[in-house]
């Protein structure tokens, strides 16, 4: 009842949403929506006033649930000068859920599979509420220059990952192929 | 005594054949406290206009000087015209005095409703009125009026101030304060004036008034930057209330709390209020609204800033569930507990 009380200047439907949190699948998800809409649109002022270098992310024209961000390949490393596209799709229950994040752009990379799919904890098992769209795109910008070789989706570029010269050739070759 | 009185002033206005026949129907039907208190407000107020109008055409010196001599008539209006009233019966005196320092008095006093006001009422129509609620002796002038004038005045000290005689300032400020809302058209240049004048006497005058000033000033307008009793109190209850901040960080002086204290829930973006703010789960002092964390709380119990499952849950759950103030300082306890 407290939090009834204390929330009870947000919106009228978070009671409702207390009541339907309550239950194993909250069942109408709207009811949180304008809760997300209220941190996606943080998250991207915050990102847009931060400035980090290297990593973009903004919403689709008519759905901000749903971004498209760039990452660039850090300096040295094999992935520099090298630019990736992802897309960010955030569920209703955002930021209690991960969004799910994809290269769209081929990404030879021992811990990303041929669709582009990222094997990242924190976008798992990892996640954490705090977790915001730039502190994922700075983790998967850092993921490119370490890779976690021993649990890879794609073993080929894990086998390769020793020799940097080599996977350096591989990784601009696919990249001006996939462009 | 107050017919002669007022006939004197140098000008004799419709307000002045106004006043007598208040004063009978305030007499007649003086059954009703707040009828009399408006007829007595009319009354100094008619009498203001006049007194000041005499001012203007008469007793230029007075004008000019209004609002310091207002200072010193206030004093002066307290017991030596009373003593002055009671002890000469000479007219010519008497009513030498009400052309001369009533109509200084009567913008301050009248208008204002302070002190003055109420001796100058005393001073046109009985002085047994401000002697006795003043507590000087007096109260003997003959006629009808003046000791009605007098009992009235007792009434209102005690139905106003909880028979506080001694609190006929108090009083008489809020009567004025009910003048400046009522008739706000007519007076209120005059009112402004004054009432810095009497307000700055009145701790010198009488020392027990100060404990009154604050609460009738506070009730009647701002602290003023002049105001003597500014500085003292006002410096130190903002400091108080700045206090409790910087304290609160101490307690709570871990990373995420060091990093800021969020305005904002970082979890769903809004606001933190009170409780929210004071609501502290983790170790790890991350900081989110109980509405946030209760879901987390639903779903993995881990806290978002140290991926740790939350665990003083009883006590949390206790500290939402009761008010602001107790939530703060159950949360400051259990702070205090963890990091010991």
């Amino acid at each position: 009842m407290a939090t009834n009380t204390i929330h009870g200047n947000n919106e009228s439907a978070q009671p409702n949403n207390i009541a339907s949190s309550k239950q194993p699948l909250p069942p109408a998800k709207t009811v949180d929506s304008q809760s997300v809409l209220r941190r996606l649109q943080s998250e991207l002022m915050a990102l847009m006033m931060s400035g980090d270098s290297g990593i973009s992310a903004f919403p689709e024209e008519d759905n901000i649930f749903f971004w498209k961000g760039t990452i660039t390949g850090s300096k040295d490393t094999v992935f520099e000068g090298t630019e990736y596209k992802l897309s960010l799709s955030f569920p209703n229950d955002y930021p209690f859920k991960p969004p799910k994040v994809k290269f769209e752009t081929t990404c030879f990379h021992p811990n990303v599979d041929v669709h582009g799919n990222i094997c990242l904890d924190i976008l798992q098992d990892k996640w954490s509420s705090a977790y915001d769209v730039r502190t994922i795109l700075i983790s998967i910008q850092s993921l490119l220059g370490e890779p976690n070789i021993s649990s890879p989706l794609n073993p080929q570029a894990a086998q390769l990952w020793s020799n940097q010269e080599e996977y350096r050739k591989m990784v601009e070759k696919l990249y001006k192929s996939g462009n | 005594m107050v017919s002669d009185s007022i006939s004197a002033v140098p000008i004799p206005s419709a307000a002045n054949t106004k006043n007598p026949g208040k004063k009978k129907r305030t007499n007649r039907s003086a059954k009703l406290k707040q009828y009399k208190i408006d007829a007595r407000r009319e009354q100094w107020l008619s009498q203001g206009v006049v007194k000041s109008k005499g001012c203007k055409d008469g007793v230029d010196d007075d004008v000019v000087h209004a609002p310091p001599p207002s200072v010193n008539h206030g004093k002066h209006s307290l017991e030596p015209l009373n003593t002055r009233r009671e002890g000469e019966e000479d007219d010519g005196l008497i009513h030498h005095d009400s052309d001369s320092e009533s109509p200084t008095n009567c913008p301050a006093g009248v208008l204002c409703g302070n002190d003055s006001g109420t001796n100058f009422t005393g001073s046109s129509s009985g002085g047994s009125s401000s002697s006795s609620s003043s507590s000087s002796s007096g109260g003997c002038c003959s006629g009808n009026i003046t000791e009605e004038e007098g009992e009235e005045e007792e009434e209102e000290g005690e139905d106003d101030d909880d028979g506080c005689l001694d609190d006929w300032e108090a009083m008489a400020d809020a009567l004025a304060a009910d003048d400046k809302h009522e008739n706000p058209c007519s007076d209120s240049p005059p009112v402004v004036l004054p009432r810095e004048g009497s307000n700055l006497e009145s701790p010198n005058s009488k020392p027990e008034s100060s404990r009154l000033v604050p609460w009738g000033s506070g009730s009647s307008r701002a602290w003023r930057a002049d105001d003597a009793f500014r500085p003292q109190s006002l410096p130190n209850l903002s400091k108080q209330h700045s206090m409790p901040n910087p304290d609160r960080r101490c307690v709570g002086g871990v990373p995420w709390a060091r990093v800021s204290t969020p305005s904002s829930c970082p979890i769903c973006c809004e606001d933190l209020d009170l409780t929210d703010t004071s609501f502290l789960p983790c170790f790890c002092g991350f900081r989110l609204c109980l509405f946030c964390h209760k879901r987390i709380l639903e779903e993995d119990g881990r806290c978002p800033g140290c991926r740790k499952p939350y665990e003083c849950e009883p006590v949390e759950t206790e500290a939402s569930v009761h008010g602001g103030s107790l939530t703060l300082r159950l949360a400051r306890s259990c702070s205090m507990i963890e990091r010991s």
